[in-house]
């Protein structure tokens, strides 16, 4: 039946949590793309069977020509449901840009490996596209994602990074399980990767 | 407590009076523009509720930076005098407060663009009220997406149903173009008596009337010139 694997594709999509990426199902897409190429091939030869009949191809209306309307609206399901399925990823990707960071290395590596290696291309050159805009505009947009309420907040260190990290106007030692009162601009980042947790009561 | 209540009226005092904090720049009522950080507001919360891109405020976003770095600057020149850590904390929260008003405004239209890219970048109305860097990230972004699908399926397919925008090159228009919502429901408060036609043009001419201050639940379409003028505010 035509069209269903287009469907199955989407479904998989669907199941995840809204939001969160699944893996890349390769098997379904290339199934769907080769179902789009049965309907191409037989789309073409009923074609040219009414043209052998010496039919009109764009006016005659015979079997032939509906089932080749067929073929071409089955194709064109396909095509939206590959696209559709390639788009939400992508639209996923950015949003991961936004949330978790612009370096390609900063994602953890649970997401790194649902990604194939075009979509990671994708990310990677958003990413530019977005830093050279901020760039331009002279303002950091990554930062800052909350209303600020209070300009310090407490965070306990989730994991080991000692001297990895940057603030601006002290420098401490981050060992893992230690309590710090930090400003929130600079504890963002790390928030947002999971290295940091805020600790709020 | 005590001491607490003595700072707060010393705190006030210092904000009341201009000529104790060295130079009447640096009085407070005039250290962040309160007319530009409402205007500010205003485009922010206008630019979040509506469901496509408003022109862009070029002005005012250029004036709200050079405030916020002039700021920035006066709260590090008293950190470095040792000004009452307080008195800079209370600066410094209100520089937050308004750095996090004008990124968010920038990023909440950057992830409208990224929304409906391809729109965008077709309708004239919209392109006119980008700003000219981010017409350049649209048209990137843009590219990016169409390489993305190209590798990713588009190159796969046969040769008549290749186009990024078209369903196949029978399609007459590109009706793969998502578009924004223009129906949505959105909260409006009208800051004039406004009249508003509720149906287009030609058809039964019935009309809202808005008193100021009065709120209303109501299409997007149908306020959307108003909103451009100034007469209505999105909540």
């Amino acid at each position: 039946m035509y069209g269903r694997k287009g469907y199955q594709l989407l479904k998989d999509f669907a199941s995840g949590e809204k939001g969160q990426l699944k893996p890349f199902n390769s098997k379904l897409f290339d199934e769907t793309i080769e179902e789009c190429d049965q309907n191409h091939h037989l789309m073409q030869s009923l074609m040219r069977k009414m043209q052998q009949e010496d039919l009109d191809v764009q006016n005659s209306r015979n079997a032939d020509h509906y089932g080749a309307l067929i073929h071409h609206l089955s194709l064109m399901r396909n095509k939206r449901c590959l696209m559709a399925y390639v788009y939400n990823r992508a639209e996923i990707v950015r949003d991961l840009a936004w949330r978790v960071g612009l370096e390609l290395l900063d994602l953890p590596s649970e997401i790194q490996e649902k990604l194939t290696s075009l979509e990671k291309e994708y990310f990677k050159n958003h990413s530019v596209t977005l830093k050279s805009y901020m760039g331009k505009v002279g303002i950091e947009l990554n930062v800052d994602m909350v209303p600020p309420k209070d300009p310090y907040i407490k965070v306990r260190i989730l994991d080991d990074i000692d001297e990895g990290i940057v603030l601006s106007d002290k420098t401490t030692n981050f060992a893992r399980h230690s309590m710090h009162f930090l400003k929130r601009t600079d504890a963002e980042p790390y928030i947002a990767r999971g290295q940091m947790e805020e600790l709020t009561d | 407590m005590g001491i607490f209540k003595q700072r707060e009226r010393e705190i006030f005092d210092l904000m009341a009076s201009s000529s104790e904090v060295g130079g009447s720049s640096a009085d407070y009522e005039t250290m962040m523009s309160t007319s530009d950080v409402e205007l500010l507001k205003r485009a922010w919360r206008n630019e979040k509720a509506a469901p496509e891109i408003l022109q862009y405020e070029g002005a005012l976003v250029e004036r709200a930076k050079e405030q916020i770095e002039l700021v920035e600057e006066t709260i590090e020149d008293y950190v470095e005098n040792g000004k009452d850590p307080l008195l800079v904390s209370l600066y410094q929260m209100d520089l937050d407060r308004t750095q996090f008003l004008l990124r968010s405004y920038l990023r909440v239209r950057l992830v409208k663009i990224e929304k409906f890219m391809f729109h965008n970048l077709k309708s004239e109305e919209a392109e006119r009220r980008l700003s000219e860097q981010e017409r350049v990230f649209a048209t990137k972004c843009a590219d990016d997406l169409v390489k993305h699908f190209e590798e990713t399926v588009l190159l796969k397919l046969p040769e008549n149903y290749q186009s990024v925008l078209k369903q196949s090159q029978i399609s007459e228009v590109d009706d793969m173009v998502p578009q924004p919502h223009l129906d949505t429901f959105v909260v409006c408060r009208s800051n004039n008596f406004v009249s508003l036609n509720l149906y287009e043009e030609g058809e039964s001419p019935e009309t809202v009337e808005m008193e100021r201050g009065d709120l209303y639940f109501i299409r997007y379409k149908i306020v959307k010139g108003a909103i451009e003028s100034g007469q209505i505010d999105l909540i």
